[in-house]
């Protein structure tokens, strides 16, 4: 059977190779950089989920911290669960060499540990009591070489009332590889080892060894709590406290939605560029053919028919362009994925969803854009079609007002008001582009590292007691790690400029009726609900703490590098700060929450200005009220557990001596010189590589690093896609370009046959060349100054920015743009000189 | 004799104020069913404009157009364009022959356009009329123009339909040529009882006409019955 439609399309598809090749590349780069886009989302997502499965520690549905062998089994044997992993506490390990990680030791089954991402990828769970599994982190820290039967000792308390030490010996049997993300380690010991430590333990209430863990797999990820309420009340425990893994919480899904938010944007711009391009490619071309559809109009072919044939080359050019833009986007999105995300070894998604929504997206984009080139050909009548130029119609009415002159410039620039439709699209597709790289380069370079550090680091380097940040044991504030041997080294080092200590001392404080008042002021209406949304219990010892007029207080002892930070203005909420006098004593400053600065009206929640607290049996006058600077009062509380409402309080270092002097020092702040760096990098390696200590260091360096890691992602994602859009402009601009002289052909041959010579053709398609660019430009350079002064001037307000004017990617891109204005056009020429003038004047197409 | 065209008060104009041009200006016309009519006149005078109204590919500015029972205003440009790949064969100047698609292809394309099968023994026997048997797997560009001029023809009579509209067929053909393809015509439209209007540049082609109708600035100026025939 003769199908005349799917004849035609695939026959003239292969007459028109250039165009196809040009549209081809146009669909090849517009699913390029939806595929790109979709890779990037799935795996930010996956990695999300991932990343708080890590951070929860577990992946299965829910947990209970504490159930009996036989309650465990009850539920285990309910139709809605899938599995019920278990785990017996033995105790936490206390070991120099792990401070800073808490390492838990356990008994578990398989289910547990592999639901713990915990089950050893070499060799296997321990079974008799001398037998333990660890992580590679731990093997590591412990110098214990990564092989089955290594000897490890380990020391861990079983208990942490009386903290009594124990040390012992085990045989490794089983290893898997550490995650830094994850909250603990895991050290799995066999059953009859924990079942023995629990024994010991069981006479304390406080001791953590024998508490008997759970976690259940449901069938349904739906409504967790009122399946497990359901459970619970069917095998007949109803009131069994168990936490839902929050990795499950709809707000994770929010969380993640948020994240793929600039991808969203993203999409559309792709498509923006992708119609741009596509649209204006098929225009081209259907104006071209236009001749060649009123024939087939003529020869009976109907409106429908002849859109068919439109739309069924597009299809073709799909075909071959989209599987190879998947292919293409994919393997960029792969290469993309390490670079954007930061906080973990970064997975790629190989969700199907990724190459379904990008081809359905692409071919979406080539749809629309062909819908209007399909309307033109369809519509086109037949009599017209004989007589059809380049030119738009409504244009033959208009009628030059002045007499013209025939100036090669003045008719280059007349050529291009002959299709203003097309000139106005090539100046989009360019513009678009280059606005686009305009306002990226802008935001980044607005960015200022020092307002960014500032908020968290306040010297070069800080260093932190072990305990400092040990958010289940606490802080120990007699802590060792941090001693006199390490201060005195590092404030013997040559280049050192400033020092400064800050101490730690927790302790409850009455509160007066003022200060009451300021905390029920401060915690009302939307504040008051937003805190109580993520934070129960924080309220719950809010309201505890003012009814009864009592509060936790952390007394911090600070001199050097943080006071004088704290001197300037910047954190100052109430009040007025005199060094001398309150370097004399007496007086203590209160710690705000870290709040925006000078948008509150309000009274700070805590103590006012000139009021008299008491701090263990001495008296002290509050002499400013302050924001919170974060590398002062980050950490851990002394217990660990933070349930509490707590005031806080700065006094000089020296009283704070002089009231505890059993504390040590909690953090060291220092800053060198900067060719010193390294020098004071390789002194703190070197150091703790003797003693085998391992104590944060923060220093100004890494923060930058950091944060470079944390915003490449954006920085990357934006760059790209504006450099391709930007590409995208360009081919369009070619392409344009190219037809339009191609096209005109025969008319160039006209005009040299009534004597236009060869440099005047020449310099006209040049001219027309630049023309089309001056505009561009001109159009561009107004955008991106709008876009850049206004738009990323909001938007860098009130960050870590200092807003600079700059339109250097449009200055670098000036003369590219000019050039390739002269060489296309040139290269056309050229090419058409090929055939002679009587050649050109004859053809028919 | 039974009347297959009527054109009544046919009226087109172009531009206007100084420019405009009368390219129709009160045409009435009537043809007989299976009679060969010729239309003369000078270039610009608004023959094929007349012709194009005919087949219903222009629509006139005022009056109207009935091909057998059917009014052509009374259809829209999708009806019109089906009714005229199934009543309407046209034969053009430059042949419009579509050059993606063989001489066999190009034949029975306004067939398949139709979603319809061709009849292939009528079709043959067309093709071996016009002695096109060894060109049928050709292109276009592969024929010599009298060649391309009776595979159009073949195209035209394929769809058997009642008329036949051809504007200048031979203009681009030697004489020798052209005399084949007039008598092709006439011979076809005798044996498939076709009517067929022709316009023409060449006297001695009207001259072979049935009736001869000779339009000057949009009017019929002249119209002449042949009695050699």
């Amino acid at each position: 059977m003769f199908r005349p439609i799917s004849v035609i399309s695939r026959r003239s598809f292969q007459k028109n190779k250039g165009r196809n090749l040009v549209a081809a590349i146009a669909i090849v780069l517009t699913t390029l950089m939806f595929t790109t886009l979709f890779v990037l989302s799935q795996s930010m997502n996956k990695n999300i989920v991932e990343m708080t499965f890590r951070q929860t520690g577990y992946d299965a549905q829910a947990s209970f911290q504490s159930i009996t062998g036989e309650q465990a089994d009850a539920v285990a044997s309910h139709p809605e669960v899938k599995e019920v992993g278990n785990s017996l506490v033995a105790g936490l390990a206390q070991d120099k060499r792990i401070s800073g990680r808490q390492v838990e030791i356990r008994w578990a089954d398989e289910s547990y540990a592999a639901h713990s991402f915990a089950l050893p990828t070499v060799g296997r769970m321990p079974e008799s009591p001398d037998e333990i599994a660890l992580d590679t982190i731990v093997l590591d820290r412990l110098g214990v070489s990564h092989e089955l039967g290594s000897q490890v000792t380990i020391g861990w308390i079983a208990d942490f009332v009386s903290k009594e030490e124990v040390t012992s010996t085990f045989t490794l049997c089983g290893f898997w590889e550490g995650n830094e993300s994850s909250y603990a380690s895991m050290a799995w010991v066999g059953e009859d080892f924990a079942r023995e430590a629990a024994f010991a333990g069981e006479s304390n209430s406080e001791a953590i060894a024998g508490k008997r863990m759970a976690q259940v797999s449901l069938y349904s990820e739906r409504d967790i709590a009122g399946t497990m309420d359901r459970i619970l009340s069917d095998v007949g425990i109803d009131g069994l406290e168990y936490s839902v893994n929050l990795a499950y919480s709809p707000e994770m899904n929010r969380m993640a939605a948020q994240e793929s938010l600039p991808m969203y944007a993203g999409m559309v711009l792709v498509f923006l560029a992708g119609y741009l391009i596509i649209y204006n490619i098929f225009q081209i071309s259907v104006t071209a053919d236009i001749q060649f559809y009123g024939k087939l109009k003529t020869l009976g072919m109907t409106k429908r028919q002849l859109k068919k044939l439109i739309y069924m080359q597009a299809g073709r050019l799909c075909l071959v362009g989209i599987p190879v833009g998947l292919l293409l986007g994919y393997v960029l999105g792969a290469v993309l994925v390490p670079v954007l995300i930061s906080f973990q070894t970064g997975s790629v998604s190989a969700n199907p969803v990724i190459f379904v929504g990008s081809a359905l997206f692409a071919g979406l984009t080539v749809l629309v854009s062909c819908m209007r080139p399909a309307k033109l050909a369809g519509k086109v009548s037949p009599i017209e079609a004989l007589r059809y130029n380049d030119a738009e119609e409504s244009n033959r009415h208009r009628r030059k007002k002045r007499q013209g002159s025939a100036s090669v410039p003045a008719l280059a620039w007349s050529n291009l008001g002959r299709n203003r439709k097309r000139t106005v699209i090539l100046v989009c597709s360019l513009t678009l582009g280059l606005v686009l790289m305009s306002c990226f380069y802008a935001k980044n370079v607005s960015f200022d590292m020092e307002k960014y550090l500032a908020g968290l680091t306040i010297a070069d380097y800080q260093i932190d007691e072990a305990t400092s940040e040990d958010y289940m044991a606490g802080y120990d504030p007699q802590g060792s790690t941090l001693d006199d041997r390490l201060v005195r080294l590092i404030e013997s080092m040559d280049g050192l400029e400033e020092t400064g200590h800050l101490y730690s001392h927790e302790t409850e404080i009455a509160l007066n009726s003022r200060t009451v008042e300021n905390i029920q002021g401060f915690y009302a209406g939307e504040r008051l609900n937003e805190w109580a949304a993520y934070d129960a219990a924080g309220v719950e010892a809010m309201r505890s703490a003012v009814e009864n007029k009592k509060a936790s207080s952390v007394i911090y002892g600070i001199d050097g590098i943080p006071l004088d930070v704290y001197g300037g203005e910047t954190y100052w909420e109430n009040g007025s700060f005199d060094e001398a006098l309150f370097a004399a004593g007496g007086y203590v400053l209160a710690i705000g929450p870290g709040m925006e600065t000078g948008i509150q009206k309000q009274a700070m929640p805590t103590v006012s200005v000139g009021d008299t607290v008491s701090i263990e049996g001495r008296e002290y006058t509050v002499m400013a009220v302050l924001n919170n600077l974060q590398p002062v009062t980050e950490g851990a509380k002394e217990n660990g557990a933070q349930d509490a409402f707590y005031l806080d309080f700065i006094m000089p270092a020296e009283t704070f001596r002089e009231c505890w002097p059993d504390n040590t020092l909690r953090k060291l702040y220092f800053n060198v010189g900067d060719d010193k760096m390294d020098e004071v990098q390789e002194k703190l390696d070197g150091y703790f590589a003797e003693t085998g200590l391992t104590l944060s260091v923060t220093s100004r360096k890494s923060m930058e690093e950091q944060y470079e890691r944390e915003t490449r992602a954006g920085a990357v994602m934006g760059n790209a896609i504006s450099v391709v859009i930007a590409l995208v402009g360009v081919l369009n601009f070619i392409n344009s370009m190219v037809t339009s002289i191609v096209s005109r052909k025969k008319e160039f041959a006209m005009m040299q046959s009534v004597g236009m010579t060869k440099s005047q053709l020449c310099k006209l398609l040049v001219f027309e060349g630049l023309d089309y660019t001056v505009l561009t430009l001109s159009v561009t350079y107004v955008l991106s100054a709008l876009a850049v002064g206004v738009g990323v001037r909001a938007m860098v307000e009130g960050g870590f920015s200092t807003f600079r004017f700059t339109l250097l990617p449009l200055v670098l891109c000036t003369p590219i743009l000019a050039g390739l204005a002269i060489l296309v056009p040139y290269l056309c020429f050229r090419n058409l000189e090929k055939d002679s003038l009587t050649e050109r004047l004859r053809s028919t197409d | 004799m039974e009347i297959i065209v009527k054109a009544t008060g046919l009226k087109k104009y172009y531009g206007e104020g100084e420019a405009l041009v009368k390219a129709l200006d009160g045409v009435d016309l009537e043809i007989e069913r299976g009679k060969f009519t010729a239309i003369v006149g000078t270039s610009g005078s608004g023959k094929s404009t007349l012709l194009n109204m005919l087949g219903g590919l222009d629509v006139p500015d005022e009056g109207s157009v009935r091909i057998g029972s059917q009014e052509l205003s009374r259809l829209n440009a999708e009806q019109a364009t089906i009714f005229r790949r199934k009543q309407i064969g046209f034969i053009f100047q430059n042949y419009n022959l579509v050059p993606v698609l063989t001489v066999w292809e190009n034949i029975i394309f306004p067939i398949s356009l139709d979603g319809r099968k061709p009849d292939r023994k009528f079709i043959m026997d067309i093709v071996k009329l016009l002695g096109l048997e060894s060109k049928l797997d050709s292109f276009p560009n592969q024929l010599s123009g009298g060649q391309q001029q009776r595979a159009a023809i073949a195209r035209a009579l394929a769809t058997k339909p009642s008329i036949i509209l051809a504007d200048e067929p031979t203009g681009n053909l030697d004489s020798g040529t052209s005399d084949d393809v007039v008598s092709l015509l006439k011979m076809s439209g005798s044996q498939f009882h076709q009517t067929i209007v022709m316009i023409t540049h060449n006297p001695e082609i009207a001259a072979r006409a049935d009736r001869v109708i000779q339009i000057e600035d949009g009017r019929i100026a002249y119209v002449s019955a042949n009695i050699c025939d």
